[in-house]
């Protein structure tokens, strides 16, 4: 441990005065004067005394004493001078401040920076930039939306689209704070708790923002926009509103009551919508009191989804075993068939391509009737082609023959069509017969119950139309043959992205092995995805996750369910 | 339990208990109470008023508003409260352009000046008590003064007593700059003493040549450097703890005005959303 040091011996009568603004200009010398400069930092010094005068009994002349202080060493040894002046002046000196007043003088120029600085910051050229909290979303920061606003190149008014006070300047800003509802010293209302009221904020979105109709039809009272979407928190899209956002409204029971109370009187066509660009949507039943059940959570009291809890079907007409599909079926290869043999991903990997015949089926289920002409297959997508196609079948077997025969002579083609009329004449009847079972006959009823069975010669592949389709006679017309809808989007009211779940098996979410009729709707229910979208799953749960507040225009092609 | 502890004790019990509940608040009721912001940026405003009017009360010893430890006691625990406030306020997020940015920086700026501000006065104060040789930082200039002034008296009587200018000689060229200045601030700062061994070993160096009488002298002299070195080191130490709110005072004002000029903006142009 170092030696401490004593303290320095001082002399306790110089008085250092460290309050005061200014200070003798020799103290950083170490030899202040004892007068010390005046409150407005000039110097005063003048002398070391002031010599007293002196007028002893008997004398007439008297004399100047020196009176200077024991403390400055006591009389000086030259006295005054016979004028009675001092004879030791003190040196002059260039006061300076103090370190507490250089501090305040410091603290002065800063704070007249800091005015500066706001001053420039906040005058027209700079202002909109400077006071803009933060770049607005993709958009609102365009020049789109700028010239929509009138704002072209005029950073003030593209402000003024929104904010009413933006071209006011500071003094007019002032007047909106104090004019602001609430105030700013309004307390209580800062501190309400509830719905987030229309401001005059989201009056200027309404603008272009035509009401609230982009939600839905039975709103009791317009939510703030801007309670919601937050703006200026960078170029990218504007951020998803929070649960919170949502569940202002839909976990409060009177805003849902009131909420029931409107979409009682609202037609059902007002609740129809949901483009979905070209796909088929199936649309359940919009049921008694709407969707104003209380929610606060997904993983909690978010209602089973609808088609799992009202047993709604699916109202396709195709006959489809997806349980026979994935287990009886076996490829050419010895593979059995998986669910991404027939489900593609799209582009985009969101959603499914749409299934199809010629994609799906047709390698499989080739509409061959004739057992022994393995090439030649019916026609598939119009019943009318169908029917003329077996009207006309010697032209068909000619026309099959001579690409089959490219050298073959006319005698031999007549003599092939002739042969295989005669054959199909013997199995499968008269040309009406054969149109009837061509049409309506099944598995059961056709040639061969082996349906479908790659490879196996001889086998009749095509049991007929009313094998897969829905076909209903109509006299001596063509039969009706019900198309397929299959739909493409089965819950319409949320999003789901296949693409993000590919590290899920199918089957996890899709109970397909069960699955024997076309009407089972195999969507997992809420409980299977809240297994993950939850708190314990980890995975996202909040409602912008499914759910878009803004609920698109009317879609075209719909599918109404049935109980 | 002695007063300062308890002081210190329920200051960061406060603390704690405030920032909890800040933290909750904002977690629990920031959706549902949509102009928490609102709240929580007048609570911060008139903290740091309060924080700002310490300075204020540092002016006014003569008012009976609690003692000075108690006033420091609180500018440190709410100051800190003012961070946790600050985060709350701003949701955890880092506030962006150009006026925001300034106004945060500002803030951060304060706090860690007022950071910087109480390392020191902790830590500081310790080291000199240790080094002894109190003294009053207005004083040092005269002190050191007539330490220079003796250091050269001594040399002068050494030439009269002992007919010979080796000391004078020596301190001339060795120490009238050591004297006359206050050297080694930087080092004082890092407790690096190699300039005093340096300047002792020199005298010690000396000591050999001198005769007992010159001796004494140059004894006199180095105790007369210890004591200089003590007051340069006094010097840096007290600067350095004066100096501080050359950044921690203008700042605060500039903090405030920024603020000001924030809660207008909010108001005018939030048209009441939140």
């Amino acid at each position: 441990m170092k030696e401490q040091l004593p303290s320095p011996d001082f002399d306790s009568g110089q008085y250092a005065r460290p309050n005061q603004n200014w200070i003798c200009g020799h103290t950083g010398e170490g030899k202040p004067c004892r007068i010390g400069p005046d409150q407005k930092g000039r110097c005063r010094a003048s002398f070391e005394c002031q010599p007293a005068f002196e007028l002893k009994e008997g004398e007439t002349k008297g004399r100047y004493r020196c009176t200077r202080s024991a403390q400055q060493g006591g009389p000086c040894n030259l006295g005054p001078l016979p004028t009675g002046a001092c004879s030791r002046p003190i040196p002059k000196c260039v006061p300076v401040r103090s370190l507490r007043a250089k501090r305040g003088l410091f603290t002065v120029s800063v704070v007249a920076f800091t005015v500066g600085v706001l001053l420039l910051g906040l005058s027209r050229p700079f202002r909109a930039r400077f006071v803009s909290p933060g770049e607005l979303s993709a958009q609102h920061g365009t020049a789109t939306f700028a010239a929509m606003a009138g704002a072209a190149g005029n950073h003030d008014a593209s402000c003024a689209a929104c904010h009413q006070a933006a071209p006011a300047g500071l003094s007019g800003w002032v007047k909106s704070a104090m004019a602001a509802t609430p105030a700013p010293l309004q307390f209580r209302a800062m501190a309400a708790v509830g719905r987030a009221v229309m401001t005059s904020l989201d009056d200027r979105c309404q603008r272009c923002h035509t009401g609230h109709a982009f939600h839905q039809p039975n709103v009791a009272k317009d939510h703030s926009c801007s309670a919601c979407h937050q703006e200026h928190r960078g170029p990218g899209p504007m951020h998803a509103p929070s649960d919170d956002n949502c569940i202002s409204c839909h976990a409060s029971a009177e805003a849902m009551e009131a909420s029931f109370a409107v979409g009682r009187a609202q037609p059902a066509i007002a609740f129809d919508y949901r483009p979905e660009q070209g796909r088929v949507l199936f649309k359940a039943p919009r049921p008694e009191r709407g969707y104003t059940k209380i929610i606060h959570s997904f993983a909690t009291d978010h209602p089973q989804f609808q088609v799992l809890a009202d047993k709604l079907k699916d109202l396709d007409t195709l006959k489809f075993d997806h349980q026979l599909h994935l287990t009886n079926v076996a490829l050419p290869n010895g593979k059995k068939l998986n669910c991404s043999d027939c489900h593609k991903p799209d582009a985009a990997g969101v959603y499914y391509l749409k299934i199809s015949y010629e994609e799906n089926c047709k390698s499989c289920h080739p509409l061959q009737f004739d057992v022994d002409n393995s090439g030649l297959v019916l026609p598939h997508g119009d019943a009318a082609h169908v029917r003329d196609f077996v009207r006309s079948l010697p032209e068909q077997y000619a026309d099959f023959g001579a690409k089959k025969k490219e050298n073959a002579s006319r005698h031999d083609l007549e003599n092939f069509v002739q042969k295989q009329i005669k054959q199909i004449r013997e199995q499968l009847g008269s040309g009406e017969e054969l149109e009837q079972r061509i049409f309506f006959s099944d598995a059961r009823t056709a040639p061969v119950a082996r349906i479908g069975e790659r490879g196996a010669v001889g086998a009749a592949r095509f049991p007929g139309c009313a094998y897969c389709h829905e076909v209903a006679p109509s006299g001596n017309e063509v039969p009706q043959v019900t198309i397929p809808t299959i739909p493409d989007r089965w819950l319409i009211r949320a999003r789901f992205d296949h693409g993000k779940h590919f590290k899920v098996a199918c089957a996890t979410c899709h109970d397909t092995e069960h699955s024997r009729q076309t009407s089972d709707i195999l969507l997992p229910s809420k409980q299977t995805c809240a297994a993950c979208h939850s708190e314990q799953g980890g995975v996202a749960h909040d409602c912008s996750t499914c759910h878009g507040y803004h609920s698109p225009r009317k879609e075209q092609r719909t599918i109404q369910a049935a109980r | 339990m002695t007063s300062f502890t308890r002081q210190r004790l329920i200051g960061l019990t406060l603390f704690l208990v405030l920032s909890a509940l800040a933290i909750w608040l904002q977690s629990r009721w920031f959706g549902a109470m949509l102009r928490l912001s609102f709240l929580s940026g007048w609570i911060l405003f008139v903290l740091i008023l309060a924080l700002t009017f310490y300075n204020g009360r540092k002016k006014l010893p003569f008012l009976p508003l609690l003692s000075s430890q108690a006033w420091l006691q609180f500018h440190i625990y709410a100051g800190l409260l003012t961070g946790v406030l600050f985060a709350v306020h701003v949701s955890y997020r880092l506030p962006s352009g150009w006026f925001q940015g300034t106004l945060a920086a500002l803030y951060v700026l304060v706090m860690l000046s007022g950071f910087f501000g109480l390392f020191i006065s902790r830590a500081l104060p310790k080291r000199l008590t240790a080094r002894g040789g109190e003294v009053l930082f207005e004083r040092i200039p005269a002190i050191r003064r007539e330490l220079q002034d003796r250091a050269e008296a001594l040399a002068l009587k050494s030439i009269s007593e002992a007919k010979s200018a080796t000391i004078a000689d020596f301190y001339s060229r060795e120490l009238k700059v050591f004297f006359e200045s206050q050297g080694n601030f930087g080092l004082h700062l890092l407790e690096v003493s190699s300039p005093l061994n340096r300047v002792l070993n020199r005298i010690k160096d000396l000591n050999r040549y001198l005769n007992e009488q010159e001796r004494s002298v140059l004894e006199q002299i180095a105790l007369l450097v210890r004591q200089k070195d003590g007051l340069d080191y006094h010097y840096a130490l007290q600067l350095v703890l004066k100096t501080w709110l050359f950044v921690h005072i203008p700042l605060t004002y500039s903090l405030l005005l920024f603020t000001l000029v924030h809660i207008v903006l909010v108001f005018a142009f939030s048209g009441g959303a939140r």
